[in-house]
């Protein structure tokens, strides 16, 4: 696709410690088009936020090491820009949230000089019209234009994702980074959040790339997901691909560990065993270890990426397998009654 | 399923309910950190001395030669000799023997009453707290060197005094020190867990407290054998410690400090002694410190 | 079947500079043996300070805790020890929880040496070992350091140190949050086990909605120390009487992209529990809100068969 707005291309991060090296993100590749929005899931360890940083070359080196492949973004190869080119990039085209909103804000600045200073960096303005447009900002994230002189500590945690979102738009980035933008916050409060981010994405026509555990979390913000696991990805598609027809082993393993709460399990299905060590990676499938479709093949060869049906990857030599499994049966049974 | 409930395989055999052999991972850990070797290397030196001078002095301590004082460093007297004509390197041995013991043994007492009154501070809380700390801070208004005048001078001088004094005046450093990770610690989950299962309050902080503030106490501690060294030295200097002939490293400073412009090496090489033994119980310290955390990685 | 534990008005009040914060606030409710009371809400509602109430980590302000026909809250600490056996806890973080400085065994171990359970090191280690077996760890980590373990793996040291006294009654403060969904899993897997295995009892906190539903016989939600709404696990989802309770379970994300949530998320931010005027608390939010909800404070009400809340217009509401 010509309209993309950001490539990745065969990434891959290590982190160096002595002789040992955690494969971090082990050739992954993706895209992002103009104004859409994909989900990146996966679990602790899966190398989520390494990507992230990694677009925006933010990862600490030494020990981390981007060790090959490329990051388009708008013809350019981030990977290959210098620094200070990077710095332009950074919450000016590119902003990126974080998990914790409770120290991401330096606590001896006024919310709204935070938001003031990310404008003046990337734009020339005077303070007076940074002001002004940071009010702006506030109010656009809902936070009354009056709490512009408070400090970080009298807004609550929920408020402070705003005041935080707010700095990401200010500069109106064309790709926003959300790295696991609600997970400190309530539900009732990660709704708030949510619906948020969306309203802002559609009037700023910002791409989203969200990075979440949370697969309903996704399901409500994105229009494509991809499924991480230990440094790959091994499952993309757009929702539909992903929820309805999932061909990935970990994909359903993942579903079926969530309890759900429009139908009664007695028990879980929980994927057994644990992810595989980072530092000594299998050569075949990463997911082989707790797979219960593998045979021999799987552990032998790297797994090449098949396409099923266009625009759905998925990188397992046994999907055709799981098409037809009664799992996968079980599983659209369960998701028919529900809709019924 | 690893999660099974009924799986018993080996249900009669009993598990060793202990702690690795720690010793040899902390040894481990140790040794890998080369400031540390350096540092065990140098205090391993300096407790030789300390345990062996005979052996390793040429000359007795307080031997004079009239005819040989102020020589420079040569083969025969390795860092000269003083106005008495004494072998300094001999000096400096003896004198190890009696810096190292009063710093080891002023600072082991300091710390085990600071930790007591900074854990019960800390741990109670309240008007205990108040109490005690308010107390320390009384203490810590004064400057230790002169607490430790007023109490040598209460005493009466002479080695045992001297390690009470330099003792007492160190204790708030630790209370303040452990009471502040105390504070941290106590409101950590496995300390509510320690609760739960019914542990006393002297379990707690004995078991799950204390282990879990050593740190900051084993750095502040080597650090205090320096200052405790320096105490001493200052102590000697002013009459209230030390007596000559007896060799002390600084009362050595002190009594060379009228000849330090013509013989530098009079003041020069006990100083270096001091420096060098300082240096040492730090560099040991800090390895000390992060070989007994299990949390890093060997 | 019988009760095992209740609690009669319970309240917990801490004073703070700001003033009094009333984290339990009049909070009554029964557990039967063997099942599993689930008490949802979001962070600052007094759950945990509830859970820490009943196994006596805080002395309760006001109020009783009844455990077999006993009043437990005023009894010393002496007399106390002799319920620790029965009532035991599992923490929210597998990694703060366990003290870094105690070996795996040690850890679990710990419980059986305070109260003398075993007479010689040799049974300890048998215990020990058993104990590992039941929660699924493999013996050779005996001797690792939590730390070197996974949050799973930690978790189940956590479940091993709770089981070793026997327990009858456990408190579990929100077990599997900090644990990815596949190990949460696992774990919710392995505590359902050992509750029909062993007969046990769980008084369940948690914020996360499906968590609580899928483990729970009754669900008790809770807003700002206050129970806004105890009732059978599907009666709460299928009825949600109260406002809050339809916000909140409104508000949880679904992972199905056919059930988009399209609904009005609740303005506003939940606030301190301190110094409170009358009224519900609730009220500030509500979007059913009347004069009445601001003056008077709503009082639980059974209003279908063991089915309770506690709002001024749960009729008008649900149109009963």
């Amino acid at each position: 696709m010509s309209n993309r707005l950001l490539e990745v291309k065969n990434l891959v991060v290590k982190y160096r410690s002595g002789k040992t090296a955690v494969h971090a993100v082990n050739g992954i590749s993706f895209g992002i088009r103009k104004g859409e929005s994909l989900g990146l899931v996966g679990e602790t360890g899966a190398g989520k936020t390494t990507t992230a940083l990694a677009i925006l070359r933010l990862i600490a080196s030494p020990p981390g090491k981007i060790e090959g492949g490329e990051v388009e973004y708008d013809g350019k190869n981030l990977l290959e820009l210098p620094e200070s080119g990077m710095r332009h990039i950074r919450g000016n085209r590119i902003s990126m949230i974080f998990q914790d909103p409770m120290t991401s804000l330096n606590p001896v600045m006024t919310v709204g000089d935070q938001i003031a200073a990310t404008i003046r960096l990337h734009r020339k303005k005077s303070r007076k019209d940074a002001a002004v447009e940071a009010r702006n900002m506030l109010e656009l994230v809902g936070i009354p234009g009056e709490r512009y002189n408070e400090y970080p500590h009298q807004f609550s945690g929920g408020m402070k994702q705003r005041v935080m979102i707010a700095i990401a738009l200010s500069c109106n980035p064309s790709l926003l980074i959300a790295d696991e933008p609600t997970t400190a916050l309530d539900v009732t409060i990660q709704a708030q959040v949510l619906d948020l981010i969306e309203k802002l994405k559609r009037e700023f026509d910002t791409s989203l790339l969200l990075i979440t555990h949370d697969l309903g979390v996704v399901a409500e913000v994105c229009e494509n997901a991809a499924i991480m696991y230990a440094g790959e990805i091994v499952e993309y598609g757009n929702l539909r691909h992903i929820y309805k027809g999932t061909l990935h082993p970990y994909t359903q393993g993942l579903f079926e560990s969530i309890p759900n709460i429009d139908e009664d399990v007695r028990r879980l299905k929980p994927i057994e065993g644990m992810m595989a060590d980072p530092t000594r990676l299998p050569q075949g499938c990463a997911f082989a270890l707790r797979c219960p479709y593998k045979d021999g093949g799987c552990e032998k060869n790297a797994i090449p990426v098949f396409e099923p049906e266009p625009g759905h990857l998925v990188k397992c030599l046994k999907w055709s397998e799981i098409k037809g499994s009664d799992r996968r049966k079980r599983l659209e049974e369960r998701r028919g009654e529900r809709i019924a | 399923m690893p999660n099974n409930p009924g799986s018993k395989e080996s249900s009669k055999e009993s598990v060793m309910v202990s702690k690795r052999n720690q010793w040899g991972d902390i040894a481990g850990r140790l040794v890998k950190n080369q400031a540390a070797v350096v540092g065990f290397v140098i205090v391993a030196l300096f407790v030789l001395c300390a345990l062996f001078p005979r052996w390793i002095a040429p000359y007795g301590y307080d031997d004079q030669d009239l005819a040989k004082q102020f020589v420079k460093p040569c083969a025969e007297h390795l860092f000269g000799t003083d106005d008495y004509g004494r072998d300094i390197f001999s000096r400096v041995v003896y004198g190890s023997r009696i810096s190292l013991s009063i710093g080891l043994v002023s600072i082991s007492f300091s710390c085990v009453v600071g930790v007591l009154i900074g854990c019960v501070a800390g741990y109670y809380g309240n008007v205990l707290d108040n109490t005690l700390m308010r107390l320390m801070d009384i203490m810590l208004a004064m400057p230790s060197i002169l607490l430790a005048i007023a109490i040598v001078s209460a005493l009466g001088a002479g080695l045992r005094n001297l390690v009470i004094a330099i003792g007492i005046s160190t204790i708030p450093q630790y209370a303040r020190i452990v009471r502040a990770s105390v504070l941290s610690i106590k409101d950590q989950e496995f300390i509510e867990a320690a609760r739960c299962i019914g542990a006393s309050d002297w379990r707690i902080l004995m078991r799950h407290i204390l282990p879990n503030c050593m740190a900051p106490i084993i750095v502040q501690a080597t650090m205090n054998i320096a200052i405790a060294i320096l105490s001493a030295a200052s102590l000697s200097f002013i009459g209230l410690g030390i007596a000559p002939p007896t060799p002390e490293w600084g009362a050595m400073l002190s009594a060379g400090r009228a000849y330090l412009r013509n013989h530098w090496f009079i003041v020069i090489f006990p100083g270096a002694a001091i420096m060098l033994s300082v240096f040492a119980f730090n560099l040991f310290g800090d390895g000390l410190r992060d070989a007994l955390d299990p949390r890093l990685k060997s | 079947m019988k009760k095992l534990l209740e609690t009669r008005n319970l309240k917990k009040y801490f004073r703070t500079p700001r003033g009094m914060l009333y984290a339990v606030d009049n909070v009554s409710f029964v557990i039967k043996e063997g099942e599993t009371l689930g008490v949802v809400g979001e962070s600052g509602c007094g759950k945990s300070t509830l859970g820490r109430c009943v196994v006596r980590l805080h002395d309760v302000t006001d109020g009783q805790v009844w455990y077999k026909e006993k009043e437990i809250s005023r009894l010393s600490r002496k007399d106390f020890r002799d319920y620790r056996r029965d009532m035991q806890m599992i923490f929210q973080d597998p990694f703060s929880s366990l003290n870094p400085r105690m070996s795996v065994s040690q850890i679990i171990a710990e419980p059986l040496i305070i109260h003398k359970m075993c007479a010689n090191s040799f049974e300890l280690g048998r215990k020990v070992g058993e104990l590992m077996d039941t929660v699924g760890l493999a013996r050779r980590l005996a001797s690792s350091y939590p730390h070197e373990l996974d949050g799973g793996r930690r978790q189940r040291i956590g479940i091993a140190r709770a089981l070793s006294l026997n327990p009858r009654f456990i408190v579990c403060d929100e077990p599997v949050s900090a644990l990815d969904v596949s190990i949460q899993a696992q774990i919710l897997n392995l505590m359902q086990d050992l509750q029909e295995e062993l007969r046990l009892t769980y008084m369940f906190i948690t914020h996360n909605i499906s968590v609580v539903k899928h483990i729970s016989n009754n669900i008790m939600v809770m807003y700002m120390g206050t129970v806004v709404e105890l009732a059978p696990s599907p009666d709460v989802f299928r009825y949600r009487m109260h406002p809050y309770t339809k916000a909140l379970l409104d508000a949880a994300p679904i992972p199905d992209p056919d059930k988009k949530r399209r609904r009005e998320p609740l303005k506003g931010e939940i606030t301190s529990p301190i110094d409170l005027p009358a009224g519900c608390r609730f009220a500030k939010r509500c979007v059913y809100a009347s004069g009445e909800c601001f003056s008077s404070d709503p009082l639980l009400k059974e209003y279908r068969p063991g089915h309770f809340t506690a709002c001024h217009n749960t009729e008008k509401i649900n149109e009963l």
